[in-house]
C-alpha cells in the first residue's frame, strides 16, 4: 500500500511540476510551484524524516515562494 | 496487486525514476524559457528532486525516525541522520541563493524594463 | 502553449542525449543496491547516547558537523549582505492604503501566537522535530504579518543589528571557550550525561547553539523581507 501511494503522488508531483513551467501567466506558475512543495512535503513525510519535513515546508513552501512573490509584485504579470 | 509495490526494490526503482524524470522536468524548463522569473522556478524545481533523490535511496518499510521517546530505549533500527543533516543545510543554502538571483533580476528591470533573455545584449558587442 | 517555439535542433538533441546516459547509468546504480547498507550512520546513532540528546539530527547538525553549520550561517549572512545592497535605495513603503480593519485587529491577535510558537519550535530543538533554522523562519513570517498589515511599521534598524551581531559573536565565542577547556573547537563542556535525556536541560551546549542559530537566522530573514517589500522614490 506504501509504495502504491510513492507511486501516486510522484506522478502528480510531476504533472503539477511540468504544468508550472507552462503557463503563460506568471502568477499561476508560482501558485503551482507552491504544489511542488506541497507535494514533496507529503513525500518526506512518507520517508519518515520530520526534521526535513518541517524545514521543506516552511522554507519551501513558504519563503521561497514569498520571494517570487515579490519578484511578481515588481516585475508586473509577464507583459 | 498492491503487495508487488511493497518490495524495496520496486520502492528503490520508483524513488530512483520519478526524482530523475523531475530533474527532467527542471532542465527542459531551464533550457526552452524565456522569462528570467521561469528560469528561477526551473533551477528551484532541479534542486528539489535530487533531496528527494537523497531522502528516498535510504528508505527501509521497518525503520522509526531518529528521535526517542524514553531514555532507556536504545538508537537501533532507526533511519540515517547524516542525509537529514546535509539536506537541512542544502535546503537553506539554495533559498540563500534563489533570494539574490531574484534580487538581481528585479533591480535590472528598474535599471533597463527587460525580462526577455533575448534582449538582455548590452555585453554582446 | 507557450512553449512551441522554435527552440534549436542541437538544444534538443543534447537533452535527448544525457536522458540517454543518464538512464544507462541509472540502470547499472539499480542492479548493485545491496538490501542493508552499512554507512557511517549507524556508528553516529550510537555515539550520540554520549551526548543525552534525544533527537539525533540535532546532534550531527550542531555537534558532529557544528563546523559546517558555522559556514552555513556565513553563506546566509553574505545573501543577506547582497540583498541589502542590491535594494537598500527604496525608502517608501508600497502599501498605497490603509488596509482592512479586519486584517488589521486579526494580526494584532495572531502575531503574538506565531511569535510563541517560533519561539518554542527554536528551544525544543533537541527533543522533537524543529530546531534553530525552522524557529527562526517562523519568526520571520509573523514580522512578515505585521509588515503587510500595518503601513507604517518598520523593523527598528538598531536591535536587529544588535541582535545579529550578538549571535554571531557568541557562536565564536563558545567554540573558543570549547577549544580552552577541552583542546577541542565547540568542544562540549556543559554536564551532558545520559541520565537526563528527554529533559530540558539536557545535552551541554547543542540547546544553547541551536537557540542562538535561531536569532542569527530569524533576524536575517526579517532584513530580507523587509528589503524586498519595499518601493524606489520615482516609480
Amino acid at each position: 500500500m506504501i509504495g502504491f501511494i510513492i507511486l501516486v503522488t510522484f506522478i502528480g508531483i510531476i504533472t503539477i511540476a511540468f504544468a508550472s513551467i507552462i503557463q503563460t501567466k506568471l502568477s499561476d506558475a508560482i501558485i503551482l510551484f507552491m504544489g511542488v512543495g506541497l507535494g514533496t512535503v507529503v513525500l518526506f513525510f512518507i520517508f519518515k524524516a520530520p526534521d526535513v519535513a518541517l524545514t521543506e515546508a516552511v522554507i519551501g513552501a513558504g519563503i521561497s515562494s514569498l520571494i517570487f512573490l515579490m519578484a511578481l509584485k515588481h516585475l508586473g504579470e509577464k507583459a | 496487486m498492491f503487495e508487488y509495490f511493497n518490495q524495496p526494490e520496486v520502492i528503490k526503482t520508483i524513488v530512483t525514476i520519478g526524482s530523475m524524470a523531475l530533474f527532467f522536468v527542471g532542465l527542459f524548463g531551464l533550457l526552452t524559457q524565456k522569462h528570467i522569473i521561469k528560469i528561477f522556478i526551473s533551477i528551484a524545481i532541479m534542486e528539489v528532486s535530487l533531496f528527494l533523490l537523497f531522502i528516498g535511496l535510504m528508505y527501509e518499510q521497518s525503520f522509526l525516525a531518529p528521535i526517542l521517546q524514553n531514555p532507556d530505549a536504545n538508537f537501533t533500527n532507526m533511519n540515517d541522520p547524516i542525509p537529514h543533516a546535509m539536506i537541512l543545510t542544502a535546503i537553506v543554502i539554495g533559498m540563500a541563493v534563489l533570494a539574490l538571483g531574484v534580487s538581481f533580476a528585479i533591480e535590472y528591470y528598474k535599471l533597463t524594463g527587460k525580462t526577455n533573455i533575448d534582449e538582455m545584449n548590452e555585453m554582446r558587442h | 502553449m507557450s512553449f512551441k517555439r522554435d527552440v534549436p535542433t542541437s538544444t534538443m538533441s543534447g537533452f535527448a542525449l544525457s536522458a540517454v546516459l543518464v538512464l544507462t547509468f541509472l540502470n547499472i546504480l539499480l542492479q548493485n543496491i545491496p538490501s542493508k547498507i552499512n554507512t557511517a550512520g549507524d556508528a553516529l546513532l550510537q555515539l550520540n547516547a554520549s551526548q543525552g540528546v534525544a533527537n539525533a539530527v540535532t546532534t550531527v547538525v550542531v555537534y558532529f558537523r557544528g563546523f559546517d553549520t558555522l559556514g552555513e550561517i556565513a553563506v546566509l549572512f553574505i545573501a543577506a549582505l547582497g540583498i541589502g545592497l542590491m535594494l537598500s535605495k527604496n525608502k517608501h513603503c508600497d502599501i498605497k492604503a490603509e488596509s482592512n480593519f479586519m486584517l488589521q485587529t486579526a494580526s494584532r491577535l495572531l502575531f503574538p501566537i506565531i511569535m510563541l510558537f517560533g519561539i518554542y519550535v527554536m528551544v525544543y530543538g533537541h527533543l522533537s522535530p524543529g530546531g534553530g533554522f525552522q524557529g527562526g523562519v517562523i519568526v520571520a513570517s509573523a514580522v512578515l504579518l505585521l509588515l503587510i498589515s500595518h503601513k507604517d511599521f518598520e523593523v527598528p534598524h538598531s536591535v536587529i543589528v544588535m541582535l545579529e551581531t550578538f549571535a554571531g559573536v557568541s557562536y565564536v565565542l563558545i567554540g573558543l571557550i570549547g577549544l580552552l577547556v577541552l583542546d577541542k573547537f565547540l568542544g562540549n563542556f556543559l554536564p551532558n550525561d545520559i541520565s537526563n535525556m528527554g529533559l530540558l536541560m539536557s545535552g551541554g551546549i547543542i540547546p544553547i547553539i541551536y537557540i542562538i542559530v535561531g536569532i542569527k537566522v530569524g533576524s536575517e530573514m526579517s532584513i530580507i523581507v523587509q528589503n524586498l517589500l519595499k518601493r524606489s522614490e520615482n516609480v
